[in-house]
């Protein structure tokens, strides 16, 4: 059977999401920057609730009251073309 | 088969378009007036819009609407379009993003 | 400078722009898709009383209005960045950039998929991208597919490519994995496919929904659940079978299947293969809250809203000063719901910049998002209300 791609972005799988995140015990945001998932083209929109649920799965307390999402948005959410940066183009 | 989809029971019929023809990976082709690349393409029976950059596998649509990325081709030169959220031109030149050559994994070998 | 930028024009930040405007704002809409109307456009589906909700004409509805107050919509625009700089707003687009008083974000949502092997193959989509194809685009994802996982969205649209003539061979399980989670789990599916019957009143109404009262009769139902699946709309809903692989070359050529028990567990997997040439995959939605998150939101994480959601109260304040939200970003609801929250948003962002005589106006508007909710044909989770209430109820913006 094929591999289950989680990331499609980066082609990362399944199992080397479950093992990273076993051998190391790691957080989320860990466990994307050990295997690169979620860190692709687009910017994590499809597999970033996957790569936490993958890094929550051994712990029993799931902490939502963080007030925070796990894995942080960073601008630019969307590719920026070259010439953009600048001043304000528009009023 | 991608057919289109011309009468439908309840919504209104398709205003059968204008036709404009453009380029994909050098091969001339037709669409209608108002069909994304990707549409423009799946008409055509073509729904491989680029190869994996690492690992060669083909990519089509899969959100089609803006959020995975999958899409992504080159259009009049400018890389990484979204196939799914840009109208087809007339004239527009589109190529499709190829496995990029890995020099410095595996070794150094290089091929699909 | 803009009193209020409005990000999505869907059908939140359409009645945002509308009411809006209608109380003297000069508001503007930037929205990434090439025709406004946000994910409204595709919708199609069939209310209790037999009519017909129709997404285009919905969307032309609220076009019509947009037009009339002379409210300008860049589409083909998509915000990469939203920041306050010296208490202004700016909106950063790859068309340049816009400075205002205040900003509504009303990004709807994105599908959260459930992979299996051999879903990147061309050909394999998910079952929003197919309701587009065949409602607004009118080109089918392919002559004979399969949907993957059962919920009330894949549910409706099932429906609707088969009125576009495309053969739906079946609706199916995503395999049981750690990522797959209930959907994969045939008592779940079926309970929660209950509370949707009235989608499809003649055939689930009747066979399932009077037993499923509690937890054994629930069983009950399963177990009675016809093995090879009973038809839905002459759809094949198979609770029993999963996916366990898409198979293909170049694209698509056909799915392994598998029977499954009633707790989605694979018996000594005895498998067979159908022949597809595409495949969708519905995993559920969640709020598209990428902007709130870079502009300084909070967030708290909801289930019954489809994850996590930029803490807000009722009248579609965030937190940070000047910055709303409305629309499926707050969490996962039909489009007559998020109608509702964007005039709500659209006047209480009037009000906030000086608007008089408007207070009615907005209680009004909240009754209607009350009742709208409370009826909702769609509705995507049993318990959306109970978890409004109680974020409303504790959760302080001020
Ligand atoms: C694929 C899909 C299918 C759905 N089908 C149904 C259905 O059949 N029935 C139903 O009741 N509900 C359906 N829904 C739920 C739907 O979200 C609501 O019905 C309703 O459309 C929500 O309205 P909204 O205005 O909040 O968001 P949307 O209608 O999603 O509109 C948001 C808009 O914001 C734009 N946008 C997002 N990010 C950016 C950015 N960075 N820059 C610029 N623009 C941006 C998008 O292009 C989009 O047009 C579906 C949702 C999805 C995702
Ligand atoms: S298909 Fe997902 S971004 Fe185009």
């Amino acid at each position: 059977m094929s591999t289950l791609i989680v990331c499609r972005c980066e082609e990362v799988s399944l199992e080397t999401l479950q093992k990273t995140a076993y051998q190391y015990h790691c957080s989320s945001r860990e466990l994307k920057l050990r295997t690169r998932a979620g860190m692709g083209v687009c910017g994590g929109r499809s597999c970033r609730m996957m790569i936490e649920q993958i890094a929550t799965a051994g712990d029993n307390e799931k902490n939502y009251e963080t007030e925070t999402i796990p894995l942080k948005y960073q601008p630019p959410i969307r590719p920026v073309p070259f010439g953009v940066w600048g001043g304000l183009s528009d009023e | 088969m991608n057919k289109r989809i011309y009468t439908h029971p309840i919504l209104e019929n398709l205003s059968t378009n204008e036709e404009i023809s453009f380029s994909f990976n050098s091969e001339t082709l037709s669409a209608y007036k108002g069909d994304t690349i990707a549409t423009a393409l799946l008409a055509n029976q073509i729904r491989t819009l680029r190869y994996h950059e690492e690992s060669g596998s083909p990519r089509g649509i899969y959100c089609n609407i803006g959020h995975c990325f999958e899409c992504r081709v080159t259009v009049n030169d400018y890389p990484g379009i979204r196939a799914c959220l840009t109208l087809v031109e007339e004239d527009m030149v589109i190529t499709s993003g190829k496995k990029l050559p890995q020099p410095l994994k595996h070794g150094g070998e290089e091929n699909a | 400078m803009l009193d209020a930028m409005i990000i999505g024009a869907g059908p939140a930040g359409l009645s945002a722009a509308i009411s809006a405007a209608q109380h003297g704002l000069h508001v503007e809409i930037v929205d990434e898709y090439y025709q406004p109307g946000g994910r409204l456009l595709g919708q199609l589906h069939q209310e209790p009383d037999g009519e017909w909700w129709n997404g285009i004409e919905e969307t032309e509805k609220l076009l019509e209005q947009i037009e009339s107050l002379h409210i300008t919509i860049h589409c083909s625009t998509s915000v990469y960045d939203l920041q306050k700089v010296n208490k202004k707003w700016v909106t950063y687009t790859d068309q340049g950039n816009w400075e205002s008083q205040a900003v509504l974000i009303a990004t709807g949502a994105t599908e959260s998929p459930t992979p299996i092997p051999g879903w990147t193959l061309p050909g394999v989509m998910s079952i929003g991208a197919a309701q587009v194809l065949t409602n607004v685009q009118r080109i089918q994802p392919g002559e004979r597919g399969v949907v993957i996982g059962v919920n009330v969205l894949s549910f409706a649209i099932a429906r609707e490519l088969q009125l576009a003539g495309v053969d739906v061979a079946g609706m199916l399980l995503p395999p049981p994995h750690l990522l797959s989670k209930s959907e994969g789990v045939p008592q779940e599916v079926l309970s929660s496919l209950l509370r949707f019957s009235h989608l499809a009143p003649s055939v689930l109404m009747h066979r399932g929904a009077p037993f499923v009262k509690g937890r054994l009769a629930k069983n009950l139902v399963t177990a009675f659940y016809p093995e090879k699946g009973m038809g839905v709309w002459g759809i094949p809903l198979q609770l029993r079978r999963t996916a366990l692989e898409i198979k293909g070359k170049n694209q698509v050529e056909g799915i392994r299947v598998a029977k499954v028990n009633r707790k989605g567990e694979l018996r000594n997997a005895i498998t067979h293969d159908i022949d597809v040439d595409f495949v969708c995959i519905a995993g559920g939605l969640s709020p598209l809250a990428e902007l709130a998150a870079i502009a300084g939101c909070k967030f708290i994480h909801e289930d019954a809203l489809g994850g996590y959601v930029p803490v807000h109260n009722e009248k579609m304040e965030t937190a940070v000063s000047g910055l709303y939200v409305a629309g499926n970003i707050t969490g996962i609801e039909s489009a007559k719901v998020a109608i509702s929250q964007g005039t709500i948003a659209g006047l209480v962002i009037a009000k906030s910049l000086g608007a008089r005589m408007i207070n009615g106006k907005i209680n009004e508007a909240l009754q209607e998002v009350e009742s709208r909710r409370a009826a909702a044909t769609i509705q995507f989770h049993p318990h959306v209300i109970s978890s409004r209430e109680s974020l409303y109820k504790t959760k302080k913006t001020q």
